[in-house]
Protein backbone atom coordinates (compact mmCIF):
# COMPACT_ATOMS: atom_id res chain seq x y z
CA UNK A 1 0.00 0.00 0.00
CA UNK A 2 1.23 3.48 -0.84
CA UNK A 3 1.79 5.89 2.00
CA UNK A 4 -1.81 7.09 2.40
CA UNK A 5 -0.71 10.48 3.67
CA UNK A 6 1.26 11.03 0.50
CA UNK A 7 -1.91 10.16 -1.42
CA UNK A 8 -4.08 12.56 0.61
CA UNK A 9 -1.45 15.27 0.34
CA UNK A 10 -1.32 14.83 -3.43
CA UNK A 11 -5.11 15.08 -3.61
CA UNK A 12 -5.31 18.15 -1.36
CA UNK A 13 -4.27 20.54 -4.15
CA UNK A 14 -6.98 21.77 -6.53
CA UNK A 15 -4.67 21.88 -9.54
CA UNK A 16 -3.38 18.36 -8.94
CA UNK A 17 -6.97 17.17 -8.66
CA UNK A 18 -7.68 18.77 -12.03
CA UNK A 19 -4.60 17.15 -13.57
CA UNK A 20 -5.76 13.81 -12.22
CA UNK A 21 -9.33 14.32 -13.43
CA UNK A 22 -8.09 15.18 -16.92
CA UNK A 23 -5.86 12.10 -17.06
CA UNK A 24 -8.73 9.94 -15.83
CA UNK A 25 -11.15 11.30 -18.43
CA UNK A 26 -8.86 11.92 -21.40
CA UNK A 27 -6.42 9.04 -21.04
CA UNK A 28 -2.61 9.12 -21.12
CA UNK A 29 -1.23 12.57 -21.89
CA UNK A 30 2.08 14.42 -21.98
CA UNK A 31 2.79 17.40 -19.73
CA UNK A 32 2.71 19.59 -22.84
CA UNK A 33 -0.76 18.35 -23.79
CA UNK A 34 -2.02 18.95 -20.25
CA UNK A 35 -0.60 22.47 -20.08
CA UNK A 36 -2.29 23.30 -23.40
CA UNK A 37 -5.72 22.77 -21.82
CA UNK A 38 -4.94 24.14 -18.35
CA UNK A 39 -4.14 27.70 -17.27
CA UNK A 40 -0.68 26.76 -15.97
CA UNK A 41 2.75 26.30 -17.52
CA UNK A 42 4.19 22.98 -18.61
CA UNK A 43 6.75 23.32 -15.82
CA UNK A 44 3.96 23.69 -13.25
CA UNK A 45 2.14 20.70 -14.73
CA UNK A 46 5.38 18.69 -14.53
CA UNK A 47 5.81 19.61 -10.86
CA UNK A 48 2.29 18.45 -10.04
CA UNK A 49 2.75 15.27 -12.07
CA UNK A 50 5.86 14.47 -10.04
CA UNK A 51 3.86 14.64 -6.81
CA UNK A 52 1.13 12.48 -8.31
CA UNK A 53 3.68 9.93 -9.55
CA UNK A 54 5.29 9.83 -6.10
CA UNK A 55 1.87 9.21 -4.54
CA UNK A 56 1.30 6.35 -6.99
CA UNK A 57 -1.72 8.09 -8.51
CA UNK A 58 -0.08 8.62 -11.88
CA UNK A 59 2.16 6.35 -13.91
CA UNK A 60 4.98 7.71 -16.04
CA UNK A 61 5.48 5.93 -19.36
CA UNK A 62 8.28 6.98 -21.71
CA UNK A 63 7.13 6.45 -25.30
CA UNK A 64 9.81 7.21 -27.84
CA UNK A 65 11.00 10.76 -27.21
CA UNK A 66 8.04 11.79 -25.07
CA UNK A 67 6.70 10.83 -21.68
CA UNK A 68 3.04 10.05 -21.28
CA UNK A 69 1.33 10.12 -17.90
CA UNK A 70 -1.69 8.01 -17.00
CA UNK A 71 -4.10 7.82 -14.07
CA UNK A 72 -3.48 4.91 -11.69
CA UNK A 73 -6.34 4.22 -9.27
CA UNK A 74 -4.72 1.53 -7.12
CA UNK A 75 -3.79 3.83 -4.18
CA UNK A 76 -7.40 5.07 -3.98
CA UNK A 77 -8.70 1.51 -4.15
CA UNK A 78 -6.25 0.49 -1.40
CA UNK A 79 -7.38 3.31 0.90
CA UNK A 80 -11.05 2.49 0.26
CA UNK A 81 -10.31 -1.15 1.09
CA UNK A 82 -8.46 -0.16 4.27
CA UNK A 83 -11.39 2.02 5.39
CA UNK A 84 -13.86 -0.73 4.59
CA UNK A 85 -11.85 -3.35 6.51
CA UNK A 86 -11.46 -1.12 9.56
CA UNK A 87 -15.16 -0.22 9.55
CA UNK A 88 -16.24 -3.83 9.15
CA UNK A 89 -13.97 -4.86 12.01
CA UNK A 90 -15.49 -2.30 14.38
CA UNK A 91 -19.03 -3.17 13.26
CA UNK A 92 -18.37 -6.78 14.24
CA UNK A 93 -16.72 -5.92 17.55
CA UNK A 94 -19.35 -3.39 18.65
CA UNK A 95 -22.09 -5.85 17.77
CA UNK A 96 -20.36 -8.44 19.99
CA UNK A 97 -20.26 -5.90 22.80
CA UNK A 98 -23.90 -4.84 22.33
CA UNK A 99 -25.09 -8.46 22.42
CA UNK A 100 -23.04 -9.24 25.50
CA UNK A 101 -24.75 -6.38 27.37
CA UNK A 102 -28.38 -7.13 26.45
CA UNK B 1 -20.11 7.13 9.29
CA UNK B 2 -16.85 7.22 7.41
CA UNK B 3 -14.97 10.26 6.28
CA UNK B 4 -11.56 11.29 5.14
CA UNK B 5 -9.75 14.56 4.74
CA UNK B 6 -6.55 15.97 3.32
CA UNK B 7 -4.45 14.93 6.28
CA UNK B 8 -5.72 11.40 6.74
CA UNK B 9 -8.63 9.03 7.02
CA UNK B 10 -10.89 8.37 9.95
CA UNK B 11 -13.46 5.65 10.53
CA UNK B 12 -16.14 6.20 13.17
CA UNK B 13 -18.74 3.86 14.59
CA UNK B 14 -21.20 4.20 17.48
CA UNK B 15 -23.35 1.81 19.44
CA UNK B 16 -25.93 2.31 22.20
CA UNK B 17 -25.48 -0.10 25.07
CA UNK B 18 -27.91 -1.28 27.75
CA UNK B 19 -25.56 -0.39 30.57
CA UNK B 20 -24.34 2.52 32.63
CA UNK B 21 -21.19 4.48 32.06
CA UNK B 22 -19.16 2.58 34.65
CA UNK B 23 -19.83 -0.82 33.14
CA UNK B 24 -19.04 0.39 29.61
CA UNK B 25 -15.85 1.98 30.88
CA UNK B 26 -14.84 -1.34 32.40
CA UNK B 27 -15.48 -3.10 29.10
CA UNK B 28 -13.08 -0.81 27.24
CA UNK B 29 -10.31 -0.51 29.82
CA UNK B 30 -9.85 -4.03 31.24
CA UNK B 31 -7.93 -6.53 29.15
CA UNK B 32 -10.12 -9.52 29.98
CA UNK B 33 -13.33 -7.59 29.35
CA UNK B 34 -11.96 -6.20 26.06
CA UNK B 35 -10.91 -9.71 25.00
CA UNK B 36 -14.52 -10.86 25.40
CA UNK B 37 -15.75 -8.69 22.53
CA UNK B 38 -12.75 -7.54 20.50
CA UNK B 39 -12.23 -10.92 18.85
CA UNK B 40 -8.75 -11.48 20.21
CA UNK B 41 -6.67 -11.39 23.35
CA UNK B 42 -6.25 -7.84 24.57
CA UNK B 43 -3.81 -6.60 27.16
CA UNK B 44 -3.95 -3.02 28.32
CA UNK B 45 -2.47 -0.80 30.98
CA UNK B 46 -5.08 1.98 30.86
CA UNK B 47 -2.81 4.85 31.81
CA UNK B 48 -1.01 7.36 29.58
CA UNK B 49 2.16 5.60 28.43
CA UNK B 50 0.69 2.17 29.19
CA UNK B 51 1.06 -0.65 26.69
CA UNK B 52 -1.86 -2.08 24.72
CA UNK B 53 -1.80 -5.21 22.56
CA UNK B 54 -4.32 -7.18 20.52
CA UNK B 55 -3.63 -10.68 19.29
CA UNK B 56 -6.26 -12.16 16.98
CA UNK B 57 -5.97 -15.72 15.70
CA UNK B 58 -4.09 -15.79 12.42
CA UNK B 59 -3.36 -12.06 12.48
CA UNK B 60 -0.17 -10.21 13.34
CA UNK B 61 0.17 -8.75 16.82
CA UNK B 62 -1.13 -5.20 17.10
CA UNK B 63 0.77 -3.22 19.70
CA UNK B 64 0.87 0.33 20.93
CA UNK B 65 0.66 2.88 23.70
CA UNK B 66 -2.17 4.50 25.62
CA UNK B 67 -1.98 8.21 24.86
CA UNK B 68 -4.75 9.83 26.85
CA UNK B 69 -7.31 8.84 29.48
CA UNK B 70 -10.23 10.85 30.86
CA UNK B 71 -11.57 8.56 33.53
CA UNK B 72 -15.00 7.19 32.68
CA UNK B 73 -15.27 9.25 29.51
CA UNK B 74 -12.51 8.75 26.98
CA UNK B 75 -9.48 6.61 26.27
CA UNK B 76 -7.17 6.98 23.33
CA UNK B 77 -4.30 4.85 22.13
CA UNK B 78 -2.03 4.51 19.12
CA UNK B 79 -1.12 1.13 17.73
CA UNK B 80 0.13 -0.74 14.70
CA UNK B 81 1.36 -4.08 13.47
CA UNK B 82 5.05 -4.40 12.66
CA UNK B 83 4.46 -3.71 8.97
CA UNK B 84 0.99 -2.16 9.06
CA UNK B 85 -0.44 1.32 9.11
CA UNK B 86 -0.20 3.15 12.44
CA UNK B 87 -3.56 4.33 13.70
CA UNK B 88 -5.10 6.10 16.67
CA UNK B 89 -8.07 4.48 18.39
CA UNK B 90 -10.37 6.67 20.49
CA UNK B 91 -13.29 5.50 22.59
CA UNK B 92 -15.79 8.04 23.90
CA UNK B 93 -18.62 7.36 26.32
CA UNK B 94 -21.82 9.42 26.43
CA UNK B 95 -24.64 8.59 28.86
CA UNK B 96 -28.11 8.64 27.29
CA UNK B 97 -30.63 8.36 30.15
CA UNK B 98 -30.19 4.77 31.40
CA UNK B 99 -28.17 3.72 28.37
CA UNK B 100 -24.70 4.60 27.17
CA UNK B 101 -23.44 5.47 23.73
CA UNK B 102 -19.98 4.22 22.90
CA UNK B 103 -18.22 5.79 19.93
CA UNK B 104 -15.01 4.44 18.48
CA UNK B 105 -12.92 6.34 15.98
CA UNK B 106 -9.86 4.91 14.26
CA UNK B 107 -7.65 7.39 12.42
CA UNK B 108 -4.64 6.87 10.18
CA UNK B 109 -1.52 8.46 11.60
CA UNK B 110 1.23 10.04 9.50
CA UNK B 111 3.95 7.77 8.25
CA UNK B 112 7.51 8.80 8.58
CA UNK B 113 8.69 9.35 5.04
CA UNK B 114 12.42 9.43 4.63
CA UNK B 115 15.25 9.04 2.19
CA UNK B 116 14.74 8.97 -1.57
CA UNK B 117 10.97 9.37 -1.29
CA UNK B 118 11.36 12.85 0.19
CA UNK B 119 14.13 13.83 -2.20
CA UNK B 120 12.03 12.89 -5.20
CA UNK B 121 8.83 14.60 -4.05
CA UNK B 122 9.43 17.88 -5.81
CA UNK B 123 11.75 18.32 -8.80
CA UNK B 124 13.24 14.94 -8.08
CA UNK B 125 15.60 13.05 -10.30
CA UNK B 126 12.88 11.07 -12.06
CA UNK B 127 11.18 14.11 -13.50
CA UNK B 128 14.44 15.92 -14.15
CA UNK B 129 15.38 13.07 -16.48
CA UNK B 130 11.90 13.03 -17.97
CA UNK B 131 12.05 16.74 -18.71
CA UNK B 132 14.80 16.15 -21.26
CA UNK B 133 12.36 14.08 -23.27
CA UNK B 134 9.42 16.36 -22.56
CA UNK B 135 11.33 19.29 -24.00
CA UNK B 136 11.77 17.50 -27.32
Amino acid sequence: MMNPHQVFSALSDQTRLEVLARLASSGPSTATELSAVMPISRQAVSKHLTALVQAGLVERNPVGREVRFSFHSDPLDDIAQWASDIGTGWDRRLENLRRSMQ
Amino acid sequence: MQHSNASGASIERSVELEAGRGEVWRRITEGRALSDWMGGVVTIDPRPGGRVTLHEDGAPLVWGTVEDVVDGRRIQWTWRTDDGLPTMVEFEIDPIETRTRLTVRETLLPWTVSGPEVNNLWGGSTLAQGSVFLAA
